[in-house]
């Protein structure tokens, strides 16, 4: 996507929301006081940090007074105790972002008579293999992915897009010969049909391109990272490429290795994610490194929190969807030297709630208590619209 | 004479891990990349090199204080905190020599807290550490926002520690620091009394607080070195429920090793031979695609186990070699 299109988009995207999320409220009913817990996937960096900045900055307006929690990706009984903790200090929902003992978690919220909804997870696992006992459950609201929903694959074409928009940024001297990571597919299925998206892009792409583009193909025993860093042997075999594809965090697991190796100046590197700092070797920065990173808007929380501040202020949207859905997310596509510049005013890089693309009344006004002609579709539209 | 065959004996270690992990890499396919083994190529001088750097510091950093009869937790805390704050004076400067100056106060600042707790509180070394550990980690949530410190490894004006050649200065100061207490201070030469036994080295004189402290304050200095490298290679996140005595004890392999290693020479290039030997062997299940997970761990625990078994065992082995080369006399 060229920048001007982007920033189209970006105007139009505001356009949008704006028109959701501005509606004078008809006869706004006064929020009751609840507590709503939140349990991240990791108890600092850029994206905790900036998510409670933006739930703090709503407590007032709310009525919601927030408390804190970490899950793990691999202690179910941890997770479950985590839960207990929280409803033993008197929360009236919670807000999960990991996809692991849910069903127990649900069994202890139904017993305690809280929610449950989850944030920046697509709940996978229990989409495929428990849908009637977690998104059947009352107890359970519903969730929002990071980014596109595993059976919504976008994340091939994205990087593709990205990758042409560099070459014809350096049509001197482009990329063609690319190599991929990802992580295994039990358990980021979506990473690995990305790379199969990607892939089959890049072969449409060379049927008429003047620079063909060569990828690796996949190599389960190299490409698939177990969730430990790239092995420093990577590069060794993958001798001609001159950028990873890597549909895995590849701030955290691809760019030491590169860094380590002494390569973070010839090859370049397409990732999702952001850590903070990326900005220094993005683009024409630095060793020029990053030239893609991709992030979900932290303000994507208010999809879990509005429907349970619904529930707990017993009110309903009038389309409100029988079942609890799991809902994709349009990202933020950084990759271009504009969009980093954008970003970094976002609140997912300055941790100011002024910085956030909703104000409390803009939340207030999306729910059913604040704003009686808020609406389900309004919600939805309000986390897809978080992008360039 | 003698000296040759010390070193050819300290260096028989690295070389037969070369040569056993060439004739695997030869053979197998998964190693070769455009007909090329890559297991010759040239990263393995760089990786090995920048790898065991990092080992060395650590591995040296525990072995001074299991030395002297301290089994010392905290080490891995001390480095953390230490590449915390030298990673946001780095950060905040602009100068990498800042960030070493402040790793090396630091290591020491951290290090003597650790001392004057065991030497004041009176508490076992296992229990003192531990404490301290969780302290120190506690603290890594509070310095700078809690925030850790992220690329600072990335700056590449700031990480030269991290890479080569500028990272063989540190660990070549570890070594030299450790050689400077071991046999240039009387708290080095003294340590192995108490080590041996405690009761005995104080009841003939020997001031084990002196001790302590000057122990402390070297193996500060060395928790520095390391604390340097580590930040210039990683990005370091807060840490709790002793994660750090985890970062720390993955580097303890070599510390054993080393020991055995260096009874042809000194333990000091014992552990670098170790670490050295080490690497080689991790760069090769690296190029074999086993440089992670299950199978390394597998094959590291054999190796080391029978590494040890043998090293146990070694003087009945040349008992009964010598016994052999008697009777055939």
């Amino acid at each position: 996507m060229k920048t001007s299109k982007k920033f189209t988009a970006l105007a139009l995207a505001g356009i949008m929301a704006a028109s959701s999320v501005s509606i004078v409220p008809v006869s706004a009913a006064e929020p009751k006081k609840t507590t709503i817990g939140v349990c991240f996937y990791q108890d600092t960096g850029k994206a905790p940090t900036a998510t409670k900045a933006f739930l703090e900055s709503l407590s007032d307006t709310l009525n919601v007074e927030f408390k804190y929690g970490t899950f793990t990706q691999t202690d179910e009984a941890a997770n479950l105790t985590k839960v207990q903790e929280l409803i033993a200090s008197g929360v009236d929902g919670i807000i999960g972002t990991m996809d692991l003992g849910t069903q127990s978690i649900l069994s202890e919220c139904e017993a305690a008579g809280i929610y449950y909804a989850g944030y920046l997870c697509d709940f996978d696992t229990s989409y495929t293999t428990a849908y009637d006992d977690v998104f059947g459950n009352p107890n359970f609201l519903g969730t929002v992915t990071d980014g596109h929903n595993p059976d919504d694959v976008c994340i091939g074409n994205q990087c593709f897009d990205s990758l042409i928009e560099y070459n014809e940024r350096n049509a001197d001297d482009p990329i063609t010969h690319v190599s991929l990571a990802v992580f295994p597919s039990w358990a980021f299925p979506a990473q690995t049909a990305g790379a199969e998206q990607f892939i089959a892009d890049v072969d449409e792409y060379n049927k008429t391109a003047e620079n063909p583009i060569t990828v690796d193909p996949l190599d389960e025993e190299v490409d698939v990272l177990n969730f430990a860093p790239l092995d420093s042997t990577y590069f060794s075999k993958h001798p001609d490429t001159q950028a990873i594809i890597s549909m895995a965090a590849g701030t955290s697991f691809v760019y030491p290795t590169m860094v380590s190796a002494g390569v973070d100046s010839d090859i370049k590197l397409f990732t999702t994610g952001y850590e903070g700092g990326e900005e220094k070797n993005f683009g024409t920065a630095g060793t020029q490194t990053y030239q893609q990173n991709v992030v979900t808007g932290v303000e994507t929380i208010v999809y879990p929190l509005v429907l349970m501040l619904n529930k707990l202020n017993d009110t309903e949207f009038a389309d409100m969807p029988e079942q609890a859905e799991r809902i994709s997310t349009e990202q933020y596509i950084i990759n271009s030297d504009e969009d980093m510049e954008t970003f970094l005013g976002t609140v997912y890089s300055t941790g100011d709630a002024a910085d956030a693309a909703y104000t409390p009344e803009d939340v207030l006004n999306l729910t059913a208590f604040g704003n009686p002609d808020a609406t389900y579709a309004d919600l939805v539209n309000a986390v897809q619209t978080l992008k360039f | 004479m003698k000296a040759v065959k010390k070193v050819l004996l300290s260096l028989a270690f690295p070389v037969l891990m070369f040569v056993v992990m060439l004739v695997i890499t030869m053979n197998s396919d998964r190693c070769f990349v455009n007909g090329r083994n890559i297991f010759l190529g040239k990263d393995l001088f760089v990786q090995v090199a920048i790898n065991s750097c990092m080992t060395i510091c650590v591995a040296l950093a525990i072995w001074l204080q299991l030395k002297n009869g301290r089994f010392d937790f905290s080490g891995g805390a001390s480095m953390v905190l230490a590449a915390i704050g030298a990673g946001y004076v780095g950060q905040h400067t602009g100068s990498m020599w800042a960030a070493f100056a402040v790793a090396v106060v630091l290591g020491v600042v951290v290090s003597i807290g650790t001392a004057i707790v065991y030497i004041v509180g009176r508490l076992p070394i296992i229990i003192c550490t531990i404490g301290m550990t969780l302290l120190y980690e506690s603290l890594t949530y509070l310095l700078f926002g809690g925030q850790g410190i992220r690329g600072f490894y990335s700056t590449p004006a700031l990480s030269k520690m991290g890479r080569m050649p500028w990272v063989l200065l540190p660990a070549v100061l570890a070594m030299v620091l450790f050689i400077v207490y071991t046999y240039f201070t009387a708290s080095g030469r003294r340590g192995k009394i108490l080590s041996n036994n405690q009761s005995a080295g104080v009841n003939i004189g020997i001031n084990e607080n002196k001790n302590v402290f000057v122990s402390y304050i070297f193996s500060g200095l060395i928790i520095g070195m390391a604390a340097i490298v580590y930040i210039s290679q990683n990005d370091v996140t807060p840490q709790s429920g002793l994660a750090t005595s985890s970062i720390m004890f993955s580097y303890i392999v070599p510390v054993f090793m080393g020991t055995f290693i260096g009874l042809a020479s000194n333990d000091v290039i014992g552990i670098a031979i170790a670490a050295i030997g080490m690497q080689i062997m991790n760069y090769g299940l690296n190029c074999l695609n086993l440089g992670a997970g299950g199978w390394q761990q597998i094959i590291m625990g054999i190796f080391v186990l029978g590494f040890y078994t043998f090293s146990s065992q070694s003087e009945k082995i040349a008992a009964f070699l010598a016994k052999r080369k008697a009777v055939n006399a």
